[in-house]
């Protein structure tokens, strides 16, 4: 076979636009059956009509429903721009192979059989990526359903869902190819339009983060929404989607979050490897992205409506209209629970209402405009708390009652929807009497919930959209004053396995850390001498590279008021040892001075097999232990993110001096969390490392580190 | 009419360009004659019509040998009800 020669991409043209808006596709291993894959997905490229040209390619067929079928794409006699192959996974990789010689620059493989299936598919998908990186071409796949380009300029079904969706501002990216199918007729049933959607399977080429990048360029997407099911690199999805959610041209990113990817086989010794669940570090993914995690497909459509369809609110004050008392203040506590403002209105507005609704109507904010309310006293109502500059959002509850004109009322806000450009939600409660004029609302793109609550939670997500773009991106701290030449001398010195705990130290001081004053004391002697220079009390502590844990050894002793103190505790400590643990190599102790008590907080890093270092802060004790109470950030952290951290705990009251307690030294922890993102960071071989704890002090005053632990591998 | 296996014979033998007469039931369509994977798609759209059978195209590419398609065929054509020599 020849190899074709590659034409050139015209200037500006994206390399994934040959996926999307392809000049000609064609359809390699269709059949002739229809309801079968290979048929449908052909047939669905031709129903959706599509504006470029089609080919089929069948090897041993003359025709496909009439339509001239070629043997080999290689056989096609014009230039192909995108392949989809629905070839059984065996034959993908010569199907794809004759791709790579034709030239063709983008593939989907909707085709399963790869690594979903194990070994033998793994070992296919492998192929299948050399043979794209050799020629270059953008993959889709495999294992997918396949993509839909709902651009007139394009409409292209490239799937084997049925219909080709209603045109929209929204794009799906779906990692599960069954799902999409059920979002499709979801969505269709409440007329929400789609700009792009795709399947992108096993991700083999093409990634989450690529596709981010390209719908962020794209003109007719508006609003991002994701499932995901393995997040193979948080750091590179962090960066692609704060592009993507900030910045010139910002659009929201809507994500579900499914599944959990297997953990390392190295079971976690320490606290926070334990504790570093792959689900929390990717809550921590997503809030360092700008991303909305939301729980369900209708949660995730909820906030989508009101993002695509409705302008971003000034602030967070909300309105409400209703016609029945209870929803009304059952919506005002799912608001204000949700971090939404209910202000008063003011004079004028309440003037207003007052000639517009009967005087048993409630004029203030809840607005009630009574049962018997029909269109014109709900759309002076909502005109009315629209016109007031204290409203930035307003939500029309409609109970159906024998008088309520349910689609009058719903034509009324349409006319009043088209001319404001504040955001409007509606909750027309109840399903078969009110389906009409939710109809009319949906079809005029007014969000609607079946519950206020839903509205509620739904706008309270604009408002976490709106609150992330106001924030200032904060910078990676570059500027702490660390040692690395000192920690490497250490760090990379070391077989695998923990640090003693003078080492640990060591590397704890050339990061900045606060760490007491310490000498690692190879006699009783010594410890004396070493603990009259700092001054009493001290702390005595083994080391010895075969004792992670010391309590377990009674190789600690606290509170060492004098000379004769340590002596005798030094003895202790090394009679304790002895019989405990005879076989091991005792280097002597840590003498340090006593810290003073304080907030006992935790520190912890580790290296995840999939998101790199991740750190994890906690309170002390029980905290930790037992509620798990802990937050989780991928190193390195800015300075917004350490501040984040602390706060998030939910014992953080205790830090600020809950029940007459003196505040904590937050700020000094928030420099603590800086310096160990950084530290793993700079230090892929660390895989776990704890501070625990960080004894810290009132504010200003500090903190120092009690006890650390670090291993290599 | 031809038997089953001559007919298989005959359209490996034009499918895949290999002389006739040369082929045994014990070839393998890959290892004795040459096929490549995406032949083996072709060879079974090629059997689909010469016998009027569907094939579940799976199934099918799993098989390797001549005499294994022979059996192939001559099963399906009885589940499909289509008369064939055998």
């Amino acid at each position: 076979m020849t190899q074709t020669k590659c034409p050139e991409e015209p200037a500006g043209r994206d390399r994934l636009d040959a996926i999307f808006n392809p000049r000609s596709v064609a359809v390699l291993g269709v059949t002739a059956t229809p309801g079968t894959v290979p048929y449908d997905i052909f047939y669905n490229i031709l129903a959706s009509g599509y504006r470029g040209v089609l080919y089929p390619v069948a090897p041993g067929k003359r025709s496909i429903s009439a339509v001239r079928a070629y043997r080999y794409v290689i056989d096609v006699p014009d230039e192909v721009d995108l392949a989809v192959i629905v070839f059984p996974a065996s034959v993908v990789d010569k199907a794809l192979e004759q791709c790579g010689q034709k030239g063709i620059k983008a593939a989907i493989i909707i085709s399963a059989g790869f690594r979903e299936v194990g070994a033998e598919g793994a070992k296919r998908e492998r192929r299948i990526r050399e043979i794209c990186d050799h020629y270059g071409i953008a993959l889709i796949g495999p294992n997918c359903l396949g993509v839909i380009n709902t651009d007139p300029k394009t409409l292209l079904n490239a799937s084997f869902a049925r219909k080709m969706p209603p045109r929209g501002r929204i794009a799906f990216l779906s990692q599960s190819g069954a799902l999409c199918t059920a979002v499709l007729d979801y969505a269709r049933a409440k007329s929400i339009g789609f700009s792009k959607f795709v399947s992108f399977g096993n991700k083999a080429g093409v990634t989450e983060i690529d596709l981010l990048d390209y719908l962020h360029r794209d003109e007719r997407t508006d609003v991002i929404l994701l499932y995901l099911e393995e997040l193979r690199d948080g750091r590179a999805l962090i960066d692609a989607a704060r592009r993507v959610t900030r910045g010139d041209n910002p659009k929201p990113i809507l994500a579900i979050k499914a599944g959990r990817t297997p953990q390392g086989a190295d079971a976690a010794s320490s606290h926070t490897g334990s504790l570093a669940a792959e689900d929390a570090i990717c809550e921590a993914v997503f809030r360092e992205a700008g991303i909305i995690r939301v729980q369900s497909i209708e949660d995730l459509f909820n906030s989508a409506i009101l993002l695509a369809y409705q302008p971003m609110p000034a602030g967070n004050r909300l309105a409400i209209v209703t016609n029945a008392g209870g929803p009304g203040v059952m919506a005002t506590d799912a608001a204000v629970s949700a971090g939404l403002e209910m202000p008063p209105l003011t004079r004028r507005t309440t003037d207003r209402l007052r000639r517009a609704l009967p005087a048993s109507a409630n004029i203030k904010n809840p607005v009630d405009v009574i049962g018997d309310a029909r269109a014109d006293r709900y759309v002076a109502a909502l005109e009315a708390v629209l016109a007031d500059p204290n409203v930035e959002q307003v939500l029309v509850i409609l109970t159906p009652q024998s008088m309520t004109d349910i689609d009058d009322i719903a034509r009324g806000i349409v006319r009043v929807h088209a001319g404001t450009d504040k955001p409007i939600a509606c909750s027309f409660m109840g399903a078969s009497d009110v389906a009409s004029g939710v109809a009319i609302l949906q079809a005029a793109h007014v969000p609607h919930y079946a519950m206020p609550e839903w509205a509620c939670q739904a706008m309270a997500d604009v408002q976490r959209v709106r609150r992330w773009r106001q924030q200032r991106p904060e910078e990676v701290n570059g500027d702490l004053a660390v040692d690395r030449e000192a920690a490497a001398a250490i760090l990379e010195a070391l077989p695998a396995g923990y640090l003693r705990e003078d080492q640990a130290l060591e590397v704890l001081k050339a990061y900045g850390f606060p760490v007491p004053e310490y000498r690692l004391c190879r006699s009783a002697e010594e410890a004396v001498a070493f603990a009259e220079q700092i001054g009493f009390p001290v702390v005595l502590r083994v080391v010895s590279p075969q004792i992670v844990h010391k309590f377990d050894v009674k190789g600690v002793a606290l509170d060492l008021g004098d000379a004769g103190a340590v002596q005798e505790a030094y003895q202790g400590i090394m009679d304790n040892v002895a019989r405990v643990r005879p076989g091991a190599e005792v280097l002597g102790v840590i003498c340090r001075t006593l810290i003073p008590p304080g907030h006992e907080v935790i520190l912890g890093a580790k290296r995840d097999a999939v998101f790199g270092p991740t750190l994890m802060f906690g309170l002390g004790g029980l905290f930790v232990a037992v509620f798990r109470d802990v937050t989780f950030a991928l190193a390195p952290i800015d300075t917004g993110t350490a501040a984040r951290m602390v706060r998030e705990v939910k014992a953080y009251s205790l830090l600020e001096g809950a029940r007459g307690t003196e505040p904590a030294d937050v700020r000094e922890i928030e420099r603590c969390l800086l310096r160990l993102g950084r530290l793993v960071a700079d230090f892929p071989r660390i895989a776990e490392l704890d501070v625990n704890p960080l004894i810290v002090g009132p504010a200003g005053k500090g903190a120092q580190v009690a006890d650390v632990r670090i291993r290599v591998d | 009419m031809a038997t089953v296996e001559e007919r298989v014979k005959a359209v490996t033998a034009r499918v895949l360009g290999v002389d006739l007469a040369g082929i045994k039931l014990q070839d393998e369509f890959r290892a004795d004659l040459g096929a490549e994977s995406i032949q083996s798609v072709e060879l079974v759209a090629n059997f689909e019509e010469e016998f009027g059978i569907e094939m579940d195209e799976d199934e099918a590419l799993s098989v390797e040998t001549v005499g294994g398609a022979v059996e192939y065929i001559v099963k399906l054509c009885r589940e499909q009800g289509i008369e064939v020599e055998t």
